[in-house]
């Protein structure tokens, strides 16, 4: 098995734990966990492709760096977002969010 | 030395191996965040065998530093019951089919990586760390200023939704 592949083979580990997870998990905080661990596989996956090939190493680097980024952006949003779902209804279970009763 | 990195190879793949199953079943959100820790840990050190040692400081600076931070802080704000939030365990039913849809997207592209390898070089690519700079200050120059202000955005965005309007104002 060449190196790449085996990287690569980490990465899908990362997102299978994350998908796994976020079928599973009842609060919004685990939901925001396993989003992490998905974003993290992308982000090996990118490096490993970029540095072990010969693509352009720069741009997968800058790329990485890029998905950290968003990463940290997007759970700023999240955070906020379950504040606010807290306040509004009282608890940060998936189950939780409901207004419509049929 | 090609030893030492296959040790270190492995080490790494237990340490994420580890760090996600704890992540994704501990049933205290701590320890998933611990699990989380673990997890960022072992791809930045996945990313100093690639040669890339930027990108590993950059992913505990940001991952470990600071989303972590912002994860333990959502945990502290949900007022998080002590018996475990994800104490309550799911159908057998929901778990299963759970596990088959995970397995057949993971089924999928393990089969693809492993029957159409790549033309690989074996060994990482060094990279000058001037040549990333002036690659964000150059040819990808849009895409840095346009990842500053979805940071800004997102930070006055989560100012504004969890701002807390006084009674009587």
């Amino acid at each position: 098995m060449s190196p790449l592949a085996m990287y690569q083979l980490v990465a899908l580990i990362l997102l299978v734990a994350g998908l796994f997870g976020i079928t599973q998990r009842k609060t919004l905080v685990g939901m925001l966990i396993c989003v992490e661990l998905m974003l993290n596989g992308a982000g090996l996956s990118i490096v490993a492709a970029a540095q072990l090939t010969p693509a352009n190493a720069v741009l997968g680097q800058l790329g990485t760096l890029f998905v950290m980024g968003l990463a940290a952006a997007e759970a700023t949003l999240v955070l906020a977002i379950i504040v606010v779902v807290v306040r509004r209804f009282g608890s940060a279970k998936s189950n939780a969010v409901t207004t419509l009763k049929g | 030395m090609e030893l030492m990195a296959k040790i270190a190879f492995g080490a790494y793949t237990l340490i994420i191996l580890g760090g996600s199953l704890l992540a994704v079943g501990s049933k205290s959100l701590v320890r998933a965040m611990i699990g989380l820790v673990a997890t960022l840990l072992g791809v930045a050190g996945m990313y100093m065998l690639l040669n890339s040692a930027f990108l590993a400081l950059m992913q505990i600076l940001i991952y470990v530093g600071a989303v972590c931070v912002l994860i333990f802080f959502a945990i502290m704000l949900t007022r998080a019951d002590a018996g475990g939030e994800e104490s309550e365990s799911a159908p057998v039913r929901q778990n299963a089919l759970a596990l088959a849809a995970v397995l057949v997207v993971g089924g999928v592209l393990g089969w693809l990586v492993l029957t159409h390898p790549l033309a690989t070089t074996g060994v990482p690519v060094e990279v000058a760390i001037e040549k990333l700079g002036l690659g964000l200050l150059g040819p990808y120059g849009l895409a840095f200023e346009l990842i500053s202000v979805v940071l800004l955005v997102s930070m006055a965005g989560a100012v504004l939704l969890a701002w807390e309007r006084r009674n009587g104002k």
